[in-house]
């Protein structure tokens, strides 16, 4: 989408940013850690030079693997040019019920639903909770939330927390399954979200997750999410600019602390709509912004922590079928490496794995369009073609028998029988459908348990949060 | 059932030709009676398909594959089961109509029908009334399926239903059609006696005809 030159202009525009504007960091052993790096610290202000933030993008990785925790293949994630992979996103307070349709606050058993569906669906590569537990102990929300979803799927989890506390219960779950901290290193099963806020602020909560990911190599997502015209600049290439400058001075901290950390640029890229005043959701800025966010992320030698399959209906309907998807198949289109906030309802107020159910629908579609034409001898076909000749079919040729489950793309949800079919089916809706595989998933998936000694670590983890939270 | 008929049933969902014959000539060497392995080892193999299509388990070229396995050992059996007597499924005529060049739906139909047992005989496509009518009197099938795409030339199926009754063969077969434009409705219009909106629905259709 963007040039190269057009890609330059916003890396020099960014580096910019940092060395002469500099970001408030209100973290003070993250200034020290700046300061000691050879950044510029004028109070809370800190200013980093472009050949600090280079060194830091030269020592990220572009590629590594996030593990399914069961060790099953299929559910790796391996971060790399041209994957794209997708799910849910983090903590709105309310949630569509799977029973009732209504719209209600989110409760402990829905990170169950959420993380059991995740793991059911073929498209969906990782899970987040969808919502912030509210029938727990507030500070709990986070810890609570992690131990009802890790035993329900073998898909890495993206985990969020409050702070450091909570940061260090979801962890010790983690290495429990992973066989203790030297395994997690090696095989790291889960990434941390962090968002910092805009504009130019780099939190105490934000920093000190950053900070205990560095210490335990936790792969890690640095994620402002600044509004157009609100919080950040209103035009593309402005908010493009400042939250990557947001995201860079995470970069800068944690490959300081730990070179090579596993390290998601991030920024949810919207707009602020100036009628509704609401962060768009559905909006078209959104998957042009997150686009061109994710052609610098690439150009700069980093992932993405994309979004999309989002939406600001309020309900399973046209609407949210166009804005969810459009926005993954842009998404899918730009490589952008961990999609999230696919279920995303109500502008972000509501999450919907109604709407995750709908949209692995349009991420096989879409991938099924990113994966492209491949053109080789085989499927040139041209002696087939030769083979079969005018007038002849190729229904019972070897070369159809070959490739038939390849080459097309196989729909779950969107329905292609014959209006007879259909009608005797009980003329469905898409809404119907999704409906009805999400209660057949609960009735019937079962993900694979963890061990044991990872069940007695979510037990003694929980019981210790409820002391501290005492005190 | 015996285990040899389970492996044949098995034989033809796996669309395993050459199994499908072996097993086949391996239980009449056991003794079986045509009828029996066709009843209770080709059938529920082919039925199983049927189901496992309409579940959307299996796809086209599997049933294909499959109907082909049950073909080649009906070769096996057809001739002991016409001396013994036996009543085969059916004979039926197919083509597409006159003035259509469209023919891979038919096509499909034609490998199904023969999937479930049928003899086929397919006259191509761009078939005059007339001609059908020459290959009724050759043929004899109890069946003649006719197809369309367009509506322009789906008129053809009732000038074929007419020519039928002033030849007088109109009595000794059913009538069957399908194509994208044909409804029930039309079929009715044209005096067809059935109408059948997919291969799968045609076959069912076909055997609800021929009593199997």
């Amino acid at each position: 989408m963007l040039s190269d030159d057009q890609l330059q202009e916003l890396f020099d525009g960014v580096l910019h940013v940092l060395e002469y504007t500099g970001l408030e960091v209100q973290h003070k052993k993250a200034r020290k850690i700046l300061k000691k790096a050879g950044a510029w610290v004028d109070g809370d202000r800190v200013r980093i030079p472009a050949y600090l933030v280079k060194d830091a993008l030269a020592k990220a990785p572009r590629s590594f693997t996030i593990f399914a925790r069961d060790g099953n293949p299929e559910n790796d994630i391996h971060i790399g040019p041209g994957r794209a992979h997708f799910g849910p996103g983090p903590t709105p307070p309310n949630f569509i019920d799977i029973e009732t349709l209504e719209r209600r606050p989110y409760v402990r058993s829905d990170s169950e639903i959420v993380a059991t569906v995740c793991d059911a669906l073929p498209n969906i590569d990782f899970c987040e909770s969808l919502g912030t537990i509210s029938d727990v102990h507030d500070e709990l929300a986070a810890s609570y939330e992690f131990a009802t979803m890790f035993p329900k799927t073998s898909k890495p989890i993206v985990a969020w927390s409050f702070g450091k506390d909570d940061a260090e219960d979801i962890h010790k779950i983690a290495i429990a399954e992973a066989g203790g901290q030297d395994a997690f290193e090696k095989r790291p099963n889960y990434v941390h979200y962090c968002e910092p806020l805009s504009p130019l602020v780099s939190t105490v909560e934000a920093l000190d997750k950053l900070i205990f990911c560095a210490k335990h190599r936790v792969p890690v997502i640095f994620t402002p999410c600044p509004l157009a015209g609100g919080t950040a600049p209103i035009t593309a290439a402005g908010i493009i600019t400042q939250a990557a400058a947001e995201s860079w001075m995470g970069l800068v901290i944690a490959q300081t602390l730990r070179p090579g950390l596993p390290f998601f640029m991030g920024g949810v890229l919207s707009v602020m709509d100036m009628s509704a005043m609401i962060l768009a959701y559905g909006a078209p800025e959104l998957s042009l912004m997150m686009a061109g966010h994710t052609e610098l992320a690439h150009f700069a030698g980093l992932p993405l922590w994309q979004t999309g399959g989002c939406t600001d209906s309020k309900t399973l309907d046209e609407q949210a079928a166009l804005e969810g998807s459009l926005s993954v198949y842009f998404s899918a289109l730009s490589g952008g490496d961990l999609c999230h906030d696919v279920g995303y309802t109500e502008s972000g107020m509501t999450g919907s794995i109604l709407q995750t159910v709908m949209m692995d629908e349009a991420i096989g579609y879409s991938r099924r369009i990113t994966r492209g034409i491949e053109v080789t001898e085989e499927t040139l076909a041209v002696d087939v073609i030769h083979d079969v000749g005018p007038n002849g079919h190729y229904l019972r040729e070897q070369h159809t028998r070959d490739h038939y489950k390849t080459e097309f793309w196989y729909p779950n949800l969107c329905d292609r029988r014959n209006f007879e079919e259909w009608q005797e089916m009980g003329s469905t809706t898409m809404r119907d459908r999704v409906i009805a595989r999400t209660h057949d998933i609960m009735a019937t998936h079962q993900p694979t348990p963890i061990k044991p000694e990872t069940e007695q670590a979510i037990e003694a983890v929980l019981a210790a949060a409820e002391e501290r939270v005492k005190e | 059932m015996s285990e040899i008929l389970s492996e044949l049933a098995t034989a033809v969902i796996e669309g395993n030709s050459d199994d499908a014959i072996d097993l086949t000539e391996d239980a009449l060497d056991d003794g079986l009676e045509p009828q029996n392995i066709l009843d209770n080892g080709l059938m529920p193999g082919m039925d199983h398909v049927g189901v496992e299509f309409r579940a959307g388990n299996m796809f086209v070229p599997e049933v294909l594959r499959s109907a082909r396995a049950m073909q080649s050992a009906m070769d096996v059996l057809k001739p002991l089961l016409v001396e013994g007597g036996v009543e085969m499924a059916g004979k039926i005529l197919l083509g597409t109509v006159k003035g259509d060049m469209h023919d891979i739906g038919k096509n499909l139909v034609g490998m199904m029908c023969e999937g479930a047992g049928f003899e086929v005989k397919d006259m191509g496509k761009n078939i005059a009334p007339e001609d059908f009518v020459t290959a009724v009197k050759e043929f004899n099938p109890d069946i003649v399926g006719m197809s369309a795409l367009l509506t322009t030339t789906m008129r053809s199926m009732g000038h074929t239903i007419k020519a039928l009754q002033e030849a007088g063969l109109r009595d000794q077969v059913k009538v069957m059609i399908g194509g994208a434009p044909v409804t029930q409705s039309f079929a009715d219009k044209i005096g067809a006696d059935g109408y059948a909106s997919n291969a799968a629905s045609a076959v069912d259709l076909a055997k609800q005809f021929a009593g199997v």
